[in-house]
């Protein structure tokens, strides 16, 4: 019987931005990313309806997952955003929060949507442009002759995501762990293209923060502790390895797809492992001390193996499989007749064991240079736990974009408050140029700027949870922040350090509370003394895409005038 | 009794309303973008009119029937959706004025209503019989000679110098523009002209590249989110959208061989249906040589597969493309001898490469000879996004085929968008297509004729322009956009309107006053934000048509019996330069709409009753 239900036809919605109720959830959603932001954020507690897991977290690639709505405009932020931090891994609320604030500017100032589109477009694209000029005021050339900006360009990261429950020192720790692992999978010397190894991270519960530490090589978990007795006879340096891709368990399967018919009297089985023994009389006989299979191994071959002092890994998984061969320089196997070649064999300078809390860990350590090691990332409690080495993940990934684009932005909302001010005074100064290109009259464009402008300040400003004021400076354009029980009058005294630690008090500085109106001025670069070095920086590369995405993003959900939904 | 409904035209009028109302949001420069949730959760984006018709999924079949004849139309033209809801909805209406204004004469209807529908059913036959009959004159003489032609050497030329002739670009900006926005038309035309420069082979019809495009159009592109759109680029080559199998060794030498295989290396010992029977010992003599070990059958397959590799290694291959999955020991053996295999890639691409590197496929690798192995400059992963794809370039195309080929990367900020910019690219291959079919096709041209004969009293200089039609409305016509073919029409169904109002014939006259007004509200829409600029074009436009008139005059006189050529010269004049700011569309696709539009309304109002049938569900 055909079962044809009618399709129900489609809920429309027309122009969403227009409607209260997706205003107000665009709002929450806005109000909910804000308080996350920043070392300082709010954490959130995530859990289902039905029992599951309990998670804590501030970071965006956590939080925004679990934000699905029944609106889509909603979801299509959402999507974008997660899009972005899937690829840069870094800098997710910034770009949800000013594409949420981009949209409820664009509203607020009235303008035409294609209108506020076109200007939001044509000042980004001078963004993108100014911040990769030469002399740009808020970006930092990273020098590699020396790991100090790589540190703390590694700790705004991990320092920025509260949910890890980290002290001063346990994050700088963690910082000089990851730029550490960081810098040993970039190979030395090897000519030509350079392939960067792996870092494989090792979560370890229940340990102090500060018992984390990096190894070159591998740790590998080991199941059976019978093979671990031997290892403290095994002195013959370096050890043959062999690498097995292919199952050992005894099954047969790439025969086809015929049937077989076993007679009485045939045993298949043993056939199969008589062949499985042979061969591993030929890996003993090659003198092979590590066998390591993907997959499965019978445990007969085990045994076997082990009575010929050969240390036995099996299940290791797929996932393991590159770092071992990158380590060893062995070819995985996968056949059964053929002899090995000797060049499928890998070599490893030394075995060792390793205990972390409960697991017992084998440790292989590269013969030759290698750009393969190992993190092992302890904290007390689960959650923290996988916050961290979600963190430790995201460290690198930003690490390893520096390498294309060796640079960084000033953090601490320095780099918003600065290009504010400087999109400010450049659109005021060729304001008469650009209004062709964008097609609108002056006061237009010019209320198109001020919401530009005051959305990036507004993300600067979210960085503060604890009532503090946002001040920024009428010299440099940086962010300042006052402590709530300051008061203007003893304002100058509590200012210290703006928020990124590269410009300082100085007498004849002013301030002005961000999202007030000032009089333009064209920011000036802070001196570059060498010895005052930025406190916080933030991943270049990741930064202007996030920039780039709230933007189109913003754009894109101010261009939608219907919303069909199908509601089969 | 079944349930019936009675239809009337203001039924008609009021379906056909709410779709314009919808459809309209997205239409023209002020328009945006519609956002789609598929009942999958999937959110989708689109400006285009057939999504946004059938993303609704209506009931009423009245509507149904208009969104099919929408999606017929854009099927074969790839454009001109929104427009054709407008401008039904826009004929429509002025049926439905004419037919009520007509007096009710005849007793033979009772009801008012009645009378004013079969009047409105006349209305529409006679229009539909006025394009069939009058519609390719009124283009050629009213419409061609204000628009251009593209040339084969159009695609060509961009090529060396972008500025000196914009008409791709500009039909292309046009289209995107109605398709994407103002804001990515600009990236999105100079992106679709560069590849159709690569692709479009020289001295050939530009329409079989453009076919050859628009089929091989899903390995062309790979869609990469979670990145801004400006990141949208060209890369030389192809992009095969698998990851290699093993990690691939680094080579430099060159040139890299590679082959084509859509069989197993891994030989089958056993295929589906036969039966392998083991340690039965009476079977014969033939079963007992065979009989020790089930081993002996995957020893033989396993060394006929290190020949295979063996011979593939002696032939200095060192990429295998392979349409099907190898087993791990044919992925190992092949590491081994530092062979890259690139599993599981799909029949289209295979069929791209096939044609590019100008090899076929292979099915065994024992029987492989010389000619199957394809030389490519190079052959290594690209990291597009999350994905590792595999990038080939191929060598020495210039002496097979004579175009450099690219792929295109499309980027976004998420699924949605990404798909959007596809469907966009592939719609605007299809006008393309579409702008270079010739003008009226052989029925048409047919009832042309007869009406030539039948209308013998009609006047002199449409006969002329028969006689030259074929050069006027050639293939590749574009007219300029933003309202002006609809004001140009407007124009000269008046025109022609009035040629004919002194003879008897009034449903003539009505039928294309009715036509034209109805195309006004095309560059009403258009300029809906300030109906100043909306008057601005139309007397701009007049001005300009009144002085073109006087040149032609002019020049006819002067240079009587030459052929009327001068529709398809180069755009230079001075005067010219403001349509082009408007942009470029395509002349055949518009004449395609029309015709579509009007057998739409005479469809729709053809149809008088509703009968709503129960079907029970059988058990």
């Amino acid at each position: 019987m055909s079962r044809l239900v009618q399709k129900s036809p489609s809920l429309c919605t027309d122009l969403p931005l227009n409607n209260s109720d997706v205003c107000n959830k665009l709002r929450l959603l806005k109000e909910l990313l804000k308080s996350c932001y920043g070392p300082t954020g709010r954490l959130k507690q995530v859990h289902n309806n039905i029992g599951g897991h309990v998670v804590t977290t501030s970071t965006s690639s956590v939080l925004l997952p679990a934000l699905s709505s029944s609106q889509p405009l909603v979801n299509l932020i959402r999507s974008c955003i997660l899009n972005h931090v899937s690829r840069f891994s870094d800098c997710g609320l910034f770009a949800a929060i000013l594409c949420l604030t981009l949209i409820e500017e664009a509203k607020l100032s009235g303008l035409r949507r294609n209108v506020s589109i076109k200007v939001n477009k044509h000042l980004l694209g001078m963004c993108s442009s100014y911040l990769q000029e030469e002399d740009c005021g808020c970006r930092v050339v990273l020098d590699f002759c020396s790991s100090m900006n790589l540190i703390t360009l590694t700790r705004s990261v991990i320092y920025s995501k509260p949910a890890c429950v980290l002290a001063e020192v346990e994050a700088l720790h963690m910082s000089k762990l990851a730029v550490q692992a960081f810098l040993l999978t970039v190979p030395c010397n090897s000519p030509g293209t350079v392939r960067l190894g792996r870092i494989v991270t090792v979560g370890v519960e229940g340990h102090p923060v500060l018992n984390s530490a990096v190894l070159t090589g591998l740790l590998v978990e080991v199941h059976d502790h019978l093979s671990l007795r031997m290892i403290k006879s095994m002195q013959t340096n370096p050890l043959r390895v062999v690498l097995f891709s292919a199952s050992l368990a005894g099954d047969l399967s790439d025969l086809g797809d015929g049937i077989i018919e076993a007679h009485t009297g045939v045993d298949t089985d043993s056939q199969i492992l008589d062949q499985l023994l042979e061969f591993c009389k030929h890996v003993v006989e090659d003198e092979v001390k590590l066998f390591v299979c993907q997959k499965v191994l019978h445990p007969v071959l085990q045994q076997y193996l082990r009575n010929h002092g050969v240390i036995v890994i099996d299940r290791v998984g797929v996932a393991l499989m590159e770092p071992l061969t990158l380590l060893t320089g062995a070819q995985p196997v996968a056949t059964l007749h053929t002899t090995i070649p000797a060049k499928a064999y890998g070599t490893v300078r030394s075995l060792s064991v390793k205990e972390f809390g409960s697991k017992t860990m084998l440790h292989l350590q590269p013969a030759a240079e290698s750009a393969v090691c190992t993190m092992v990332v302890c904290h007390r409690n689960e959650t923290m736990l996988s916050e961290l080495k979600a963190v430790c993940q995201q460290a690198e990934h930003v690490l390893r974009l520096t390498l294309k684009e060796p640079s960084a932005l000033l953090g601490g909302g320095c780099t918003e408050t600065h290009l504010a001010a400087f999109i400010r005074n450049k659109s005021l100064n060729e304001v008469s140029q650009t209004l062709t290109a964008v097609e609108c009259s002056q006061s237009e464009y010019l209320l198109g700027v001020e919401g530009f402008c005051r959305s990036l300040e507004s993300v600067a400003a979210a960085l503060q949870h604890d009532g503090g004021n946002s001040l920024t400076d009428l010299t440099h354009a940086h962010h300042w922040t006052l402590p709530a029980d300051v008061t203007t009058e003893n304002m100058e005294e509590s200012l210290t350090f703006c928020g990124c630690g590269l410009t300082r008090n100085s007498p004849n500085m002013k301030w002005t509370h961000l999202n007030t109106k000032y009089p333009q001025f064209s920011p000036a670069p802070a001196l570059r003394d060498s010895t005052v070095q930025p406190h916080v920086l933030d991943s270049f590369t990741a930064k202007l895409n996030a920039l780039q995405v709230a933007v189109e993003t913003a754009n894109l959900v101010l261009d939608v005038r219907y919303v069909i939904q199908d509601t089969n | 009794m079944l349930p019936v409904e009675r239809l009337h035209l203001d039924h008609v009028l009021q379906t056909v309303s709410v779709l314009e109302s919808v459809v309209l949001r997205s239409f023209g420069p002020e328009g945006g973008q519609m956002l789609f949730i598929r009942d999958t959760g999937q959110a989708m984006l689109s400006r285009s009119g057939t999504k946004i018709l059938t993303a609704l999924r209506l009931e009423h079949p009245l509507a149904r029937m208009v969104v099919e004849c929408v999606l017929k139309h854009s099927a074969a033209t790839g454009d001109g959706s929104k427009t054709f809801i407008l401008l039904l909805a826009s004929l429509l209406r002025m049926i439905h004025t004419t037919a009520c204004k007509v007096p009710n004469v005849s007793h033979m209807y009772n009801s008012r209503e009645a009378a004013v529908a079969s009047t409105a059913r006349r209305l529409a036959k006679k229009l539909v019989a006025f394009a069939f009959e009058e519609l390719d004159d009124i283009f050629a003489m009213g419409v061609a000679p204000y628009g251009c032609c593209l040339s084969q050497e159009d695609y060509i030329l961009t090529a060396q110098s972008q500025t000196n002739n914009p008409c791709v670009q500009k039909l292309l900006a046009t289209f995107f523009h109605s398709r994407l926005g103002g804001t990515h038309s600009d990236l999105f035309s100079h992106l679709t002209s560069e590849m159709l420069i690569n692709w479009i082979v020289r001295g050939e019809h530009p329409s079989k590249s453009l076919h050859f495009i628009y089929d091989n159009l899903p390995a062309l592109h790979t869609p990469v989110s979670g990145f801004s759109i400006s990141c949208s680029r060209l890369i030389e080559g192809q992009v095969i959208h698998r990851d290699f199998a093993a990690p691939c060794p680094q080579s430099d030498q060159q040139p890299v061989k590679a082959v084509i295989l859509t069989g197993f290396l891994h030989p089958e010992v056993l295929c589906a249906g036969e039966v392998l029977q083991l340690g039965c010992e009476d079977n014969g003599t033939e079963n007992s040589s065979w009989k020790q070990s089930i081993m002996q059958y995957s020893t033989w397959a396993e060394s006929s597969l290190e020949c295979a590799i063996a011979r593939l290694r002696s032939l200095g291959v060192s990429v295998i493309l392979s349409a099907v999955k190898q087993s791990a020991a044919a992925l190992a053996l092949a590491a081994q001898a530092e062979i890259c295999i690139v599993e599981c890639i799909s029949e289209d691409e295979l069929f791209l490469f096939g044609h590019l590197s100008g090899v076929s496929p292979v099915t065994d690798c024992r029987m492989i000879k010389p000619d199957d192995i394809a030389l490519l400059t190079f052959c290594r992963p690209i990291l597009l996004g999350s994905q590792r794809y595999v990038h080939v370039a191929f060598q020495d195309l210039d002496k097979r085929l004579i175009i450099k080929p690219c792929s295109l990367i499309i980027c976004g900020a998420g699924e949605g968008q990404t798909d959007q910019y596809v469907c966009a690219f592939r719609d605007a291959i299809r006008m393309q297509l579409s702008t270079w079919r010739p003008i009226g096709t052989a029925a048409s041209k047919q009832t042309s004729q007869l009406s030539k004969s039948e209308s013998l009293h009609a006047e002199d200089q449409i006969c002329k322009s028969l006689s030259f039609q074929q050069s006027l409305m050639g293939p590749g016509c574009v007219v300029p956009a933003g309202g002006t073919f609809e004001l140009l029409l407007h124009h000269a169904l008046l025109q022609h309107g009035r040629s004919v109002s002194g003879k008897a014939d009034v449903d003539r006259f009505a039928v294309s006053q009715i036509l034209a007004n109805a195309l006004l509200s095309i560059p009403k829409n258009i300029y809906s934000h300030s109906s100043r600029r909306f008057l601005e074009t139309q007397t701009r436009l007049m001005g300009f048509i009144n002085k073109q008139k006087h040149n032609t005059n002019l020049e006819q006189n002067l240079e009587e019996g030459i052929g009327n050529q001068h529709c398809c010269r180069e755009i230079n004049t001075p005067s010219e330069v403001f349509m082009l700011d408007l942009g470029l569309e395509s002349l055949s696709c518009k004449y395609q709409l029309l015709l579509a539009v009007l057998q739409c309304v005479s469809n729709l109002l053809q149809v008088d009753t509703l009968l709503h049938i129960n079907t029970t569900s059988h058990t």
